[in-house]
């Protein structure tokens, strides 16, 4: 499961807009892995690592 | 005015001086070349840094998330600027306002995909959001002019993509490309 994947499943609510504006979930091709980079939803709180784990 | 050098097809190189500051360069028929009364370094194509990278293999790019496209391979790299084994970015050395330009490849192009120029880690400017769904591979283009410093800006090229899957990019020089030149000093 994509870490995309993940957040969907515990925000089912946000929309593809919402990756495009307040998230921005990255990935810099140095074999670490996609992250989040931008977290400036205005209502849901950032997911902990235990959430995304 | 301006203080002249003038190459004569008579006396050979002749010169004439002014104080304005200004100097132009001159052949037998005419001026050529006016360096105005300015701060700053005029440039000459020797050392106006320019690149052109592309991908020879493709990237893995997760829904929903930007992803740096790995560019492997290079067609010039005037001033070895570019990066193309670690770290896939364009750091200029000489200071000034670049022209970059970037396009990236997908095939399976359900929603939609974009590229992104991207500064020092952050985004930088979007380009053309391409969604319309196509076998022969869906296509985005980004274009803008850049300043660098001449010693830790970079730029490197990003895709994003809300396909719902992962897919990876269609390499080739002509397909998932990067580059740029210098067109005016700092």
């Amino acid at each position: 499961m994509t870490l995309y994947d993940k957040i969907m499943t515990l925000y089912s609510s946000l929309t593809e807009q919402d990756f495009l504006t307040v998230i921005t979930l990255q990935n810099d091709s140095d074999g670490k892995g996609d992250y989040i980079a931008k977290w400036e939803h205005p209502t849901l709180p950032r997911p902990t690592d235990e959430e995304l784990a | 005015m301006a203080s002249i050098i003038t190459a004569t097809t008579s006396s050979g190189l002749t010169q004439q001086a002014d104080n304005s500051g200004v100097l132009q360069l001159a052949s037998g028929t005419g001026n050529l070349v006016t360096v105005p009364s300015v701060t700053g370094t005029a440039m000459v194509s020797g050392n106006m840094p320019a690149f052109s990278a592309y991908q020879t293999s493709g990237t893995s790019v997760s829904n929903g998330t930007f992803t740096k496209i790995a560019l492997q391979a290079e067609e010039f790299d005037t001033a070895n600027c570019f990066d193309s084994t670690t770290n896939y970015r364009f750091t200029p050395n000489v200071a000034g306002y670049y022209q970059i330009n970037g396009c990236v490849n997908i095939s399976t192009a359900s929603q939609g995909l974009l590229a992104s120029i991207y500064k020092n880690g952050s985004e930088y400017k979007r380009g053309v959001w391409f969604g319309n769904a196509s076998s022969i591979g869906n296509q985005s283009i980004v274009s803008s002019i850049v300043y660098f410093n001449g010693s830790t800006d970079y730029v490197e090229l990003y895709i994003y993509q809300n396909q719902g899957g992962t897919y990876n990019t269609n390499s080739g020089s002509n397909i998932t490309y990067f580059n740029g030149c210098m067109i005016r000093g700092a």
